[in-house]
């Protein structure tokens, strides 16, 4: 029985994994046809290193998920806050505010934003992909630290007040402390949403200028070259690593 | 603390979130709703008048009701496989794992969720180009999207499986169930409303997917998605998309009507 | 040191009162006892001195100086709180630490404090560990000489000990009453344990829906309980109602109960005052009834008999064991108990 469970884990395990390892290993294969027997070539990586376009989509990709993760973390941790330790009229209404934006495909929001940039005359490009990652960002990170600051009652601030602490003295000596694993895991999924996010930069960019995603899918249709496997092998990586560093700061409902 | 200085904090601490998500995504979606009714989109001295038309088409034209049908085959089969696949996954998990061993194997699964789904489904055109050759048909679409979309189904069901107290399962089989009936009778009916939650995570974006029919289905990627799709970028017609969408919409939304009990009880919990 | 009186205060929460104008003082040095059982106000109490309830109306005020606009920070209060809320990001000394700092004392002063408190609590030696790494008696403590360091002019304690197991439990009251005794700080705690009440308690008060339905000392409270709801809260108690008549009053058969005190109709006596035997001696009060159970505890019995006049409810007689022999059930049994042991209450 255990037996036959652990195999089957391997399997789906295998299933998950295998199309990504094999994609890695082709970025490093000489052959562009991904033809065999496998020969190590670092040649695809050289060709990204010229390929200005790629580069460039790349490097938007980082600062836009940086500064998106950062707008989204901040106003969304004030905003987990003020739901977690006031009640008031219109609460729930606030908290159920939060599921559209992750439940609603990204398909119709991400066109639902292109009309209206368009008609406000925001216009595309990315600036909008960047107002558009925020809005994303933010249910995630406010439920991210909205758990977090369920994790422990009121009565810890209340502790401190009852010790002599001012409102603020208590919130920056004990609330920011507590919460500070939260704030950075909510950070950090703020990045992967922006950094992986395809559908609504789709959109949202402006012909010419555009993040990563969106430069390899446009590659993809035109008839690929193993060069996207490499940036791919290098996003995936990049985005692993994130997952692995949060994992460490937020348990992912697993237990001990 | 007086009323109106509270007030004023909790204003002062959500409103800049929710202005935000006003801004960009409330306010965007009832523009939309506004543009599905126009004839044309209103730029420069274009006249655009109020119709019902894109509407009417979505059921009088096949190409529209047939493929949104298409979609929600396409959804039904993933989540389906999804849900199969990843329930004994789940099981396997919380019962025959622990310790370490568990909270890495867990990571392991959840972790292709957190890295790109574009990048994951064109890992996905080398495997079936290859030794099987199934590309651009209609199975290479599902195995792209159960890749995508397992871990949800893992996730959810792992979460409700591991609030099952572990002697609800003694106490049933204290009562002289076999193992199977402890599992029919017991395990199974308390993980439902997580597997109900993965239904609804993986059901409601399948339906609106475009990019991994794009990239895996060739031919056989004609659906609701990708029409939408192209009526933003390749015919601008963007009150007929405005109006598919939100008839997306709401299919999605009487499938969220009519499971909406059940995932309330579940969140109530 | 500090007295503190409430006066008039409600508190509602909707349509529920949580605290209807209750009036009550603590004296300065007393260890007092709010007791009552859950939803009963006493906690909504303890939270209004502390300042994390607002009442509606009415005041409270420590040494006659009304803090009804201090916030709690400004109060110079300690508390120690159902769960300890000790902070889990600093180590024991830094808990200790917590409310020096906030005020800003010196460190050196500070530093000397935090090892004179923990010895206080028996836990010299432990500055370094964390909350998580202690026992619940040990973090029961460091949550005591937290509230305690700053000198506040009030101890408050909302059910300290409900978290530990019976034995612990004991052994924290005795220490939780030395400790009072010898910082001889003004202590108010909540508890709906009523033995609890009784052991640790100078005075206590019985609250029962947001309203005080006694006051007094544990051995007030216990023996002259002045309403039915006192006398079967704290303890048991065998109830009668009838017709009242002066000096007592008459069952609805016609037997007459003397009771101390003026009778509006209603009289308990506790069960361990009831005398049992198969004839009547010279008591005052006396009742025929049948055994219908024996619970038999060694050193102790108690008998639940059942008497025709007082209906469905057995009454209860708790006798020591100083015969050896029990009263089979189906035996009938007369109870015995003094007049002076029968005590008038108030519906």
């Amino acid at each position: 029985m255990r037996f036959l469970g652990l195999t089957y884990l391997g399997a789906i395990l295998a299933f998950l994994y295998l199309p990504i390892a094999i994609m890695m290993l082709m970025a490093f294969n000489q052959s562009p046809l991904y033809e065999l027997p496998f020969t190590f070539d670092l040649v695809w990586f050289k060709a990204l290193a010229g390929n200005e376009r790629l580069l460039t989509a790349g490097w938007n990709s980082v600062w836009i998920a940086l500064v998106s993760s950062a707008i989204a973390t901040s106003i969304g941790t004030l905003a987990a806050l003020g739901l977690a330790r006031n009640e008031f009229t219109g609460k729930r209404f606030l908290q159920l505010m939060l599921f559209p934006p992750i439940t609603i495909p990204w398909l119709i929001i991400g066109t639902a934003m292109l009309i209206f940039f368009f008609w406000t005359g925001v216009g595309r490009g990315l600036h909008a992909i960047l107002l558009g990652h925020v809005a994303l960002s933010l249910p995630y990170v406010i439920v991210v630290v909205g758990a977090r600051l369920a994790t422990h009652g009121p009565e810890l601030e209340e502790a401190a007040t009852s010790l002599g602490a001012r409102p603020a003295q208590a919130f920056f000596r004990v609330t920011v402390p507590l919460l500070a694993p939260g704030i950075v895991a909510a950070g950090m999924f703020a990045f992967a949403v922006s950094f992986d996010q395809f559908i609504i930069s789709y959109f949202l960019a402006a012909p010419g200028t555009s993040t990563l995603p969106v430069e390899i899918f446009t590659a993809i249709r035109k008839g690929f070259t193993p060069e996207i496997n490499a940036i791919s092998s290098i996003v995936i990586i990049i985005s692993m690593s994130l997952v692995l560093v949060v994992s460490r700061f937020y348990r992912f409902g697993g237990e001990r | 603390m007086p009323g109106a200085e509270k007030h004023l904090r909790v204003t002062f601490l959500v409103a800049p979130a929710y202005l935000w998500l006003a801004l960009t995504v409330f306010l965007p979606l009832a523009v939309m709703l506004f543009f599905s009714f126009l004839t044309a989109v209103p730029v420069g001295a274009r006249e655009a008048t109020l119709t019902l038309q894109h509407y009417v088409s979505f059921f009088t034209k096949k190409i529209y009701w047939y493929n949104a049908l298409r979609s929600l085959e396409l959804a039904t089969y993933v989540t389906l496989a999804c849900v199969v696949l990843g329930y004994p996954v789940a099981v396997i998990l919380t019962r025959m794992i622990t310790g370490r061993a568990r909270e890495a194997i867990f990571l392991m699964i959840i972790l292709p969720f957190w890295t790109n789904a574009l990048v994951r489904t064109f890992s996905w055109t080398m495997v079936l180009r290859g030794p099987f050759d199934i590309i651009f048909t209609y199975p290479a679409i599902v195995i792209g999207l159960v890749h995508a979309y397992l871990p949800y189904a893992v996730l959810t069901i792992y979460v409700s499986l591991q609030a099952i107290d572990e002697r609800l399962i003694e106490a049933a089989r204290a009562l002289g169930a076999s193992k199977r009936q402890a599992f029919m009778r017991v395990m199974l009916p308390l993980s439902l409303p997580g597997v109900l939650a993965g239904v609804f995570l993986i059901f409601i974006p399948v339906t609106g997917s475009f990019m991994e029919p794009r990239i895996l289905g060739g031919k056989d990627a004609i659906m609701l998605g990708p029409i939408i799709e192209s009526q933003f970028t390749a015919t601008f017609n963007w009150p007929l998309g405005a109006a598919l969408s939100f008839m997306m919409l709401a299919i999605i939304l009487l499938m969220l009507a009519l499971g909406y009990p059940l995932l309330q009880r579940h969140m109530e919990r | 040191m500090t007295t503190i009186s409430v006066t008039s205060v409600s508190k509602s929460y909707g349509a529920f009162r949580a605290l209807d104008d209750v009036s009550i003082e603590f004296r300065d040095g007393e260890f007092f006892g709010l007791l009552g059982p859950s939803g009963s106000g006493k906690t909504t109490l303890l939270r209004a001195i502390a300042g994390f309830v607002t009442p509606d109306r009415g005041r409270i005020a420590f040494d006659g100086e009304e803090v009804d606009r201090t916030p709690v920070h400004k109060r110079r209060i300690g508390m120690v709180f159902q769960s300890y809320a000790l902070f889990p990001h600093l180590s024991v000394a830094r808990n200790l630490a917590f409310g020096l700092e906030v005020r800003g004392d010196p460190k050196v002063e500070t530093g000397r404090r935090i090892e004179e408190y923990l010895a206080l609590v028996r836990l010299s030696g432990l500055g370094g560990r964390k909350p998580r790494e202690l026992s619940g008696g040990q973090q029961q403590r460091v949550a005591l000489a937290r509230a305690l360091i700053t000198g506040p002019r009030v101890l408050l304690l909302d059910e300290p000990l409900g978290a530990l197991d019976r034995k612990l439990r004991q052994e924290m009251q005795v220490e939780l009453r030395d400790i009072q005794r010898r910082t001889g700080i003004t202590t108010i705690f909540v508890t709906h344990d009523q033995e609890e009440a009784l052991t640790l308690s100078d005075r206590i008060a019985i609250i029962n829906e947001g309203r005080i339905v006694q006051v007094g000392s544990p051995q007030e409270v216990y023996e002259r309980p002045v309403s039915v709801f006192a006398a079967q809260f704290l303890g048991d108690a065998n109830l009668f109602s009838g017709k009242a008549i002066t000096g007592g009053l008459v069952l609805a058969d016609g037997t007459m109960i003397r009771v101390s005190g003026q009778c509006a109709g209603l009289a308990v006596v506790r069960p361990e005052k009831v005398r049992i035997g198969r004839s009547a001696g010279a008591e005052l009060n006396t009742l025929k009834g049948v055994v219908m159970q024996s619970v038999y505890s060694g050193a102790s019995v108690v008998y639940r008999v059942a008497v025709p006049v007082l209906g469905e409810t057995p009454s209860l007689a708790f006798v020591q064991n100083s015969s050896g022999e029990l009263h089979a059930p189906g035996s009938e049994v007369t109870l015995a108990w003094d007049a002076a042991h029968t005590m008038a209450v108030a519906p």
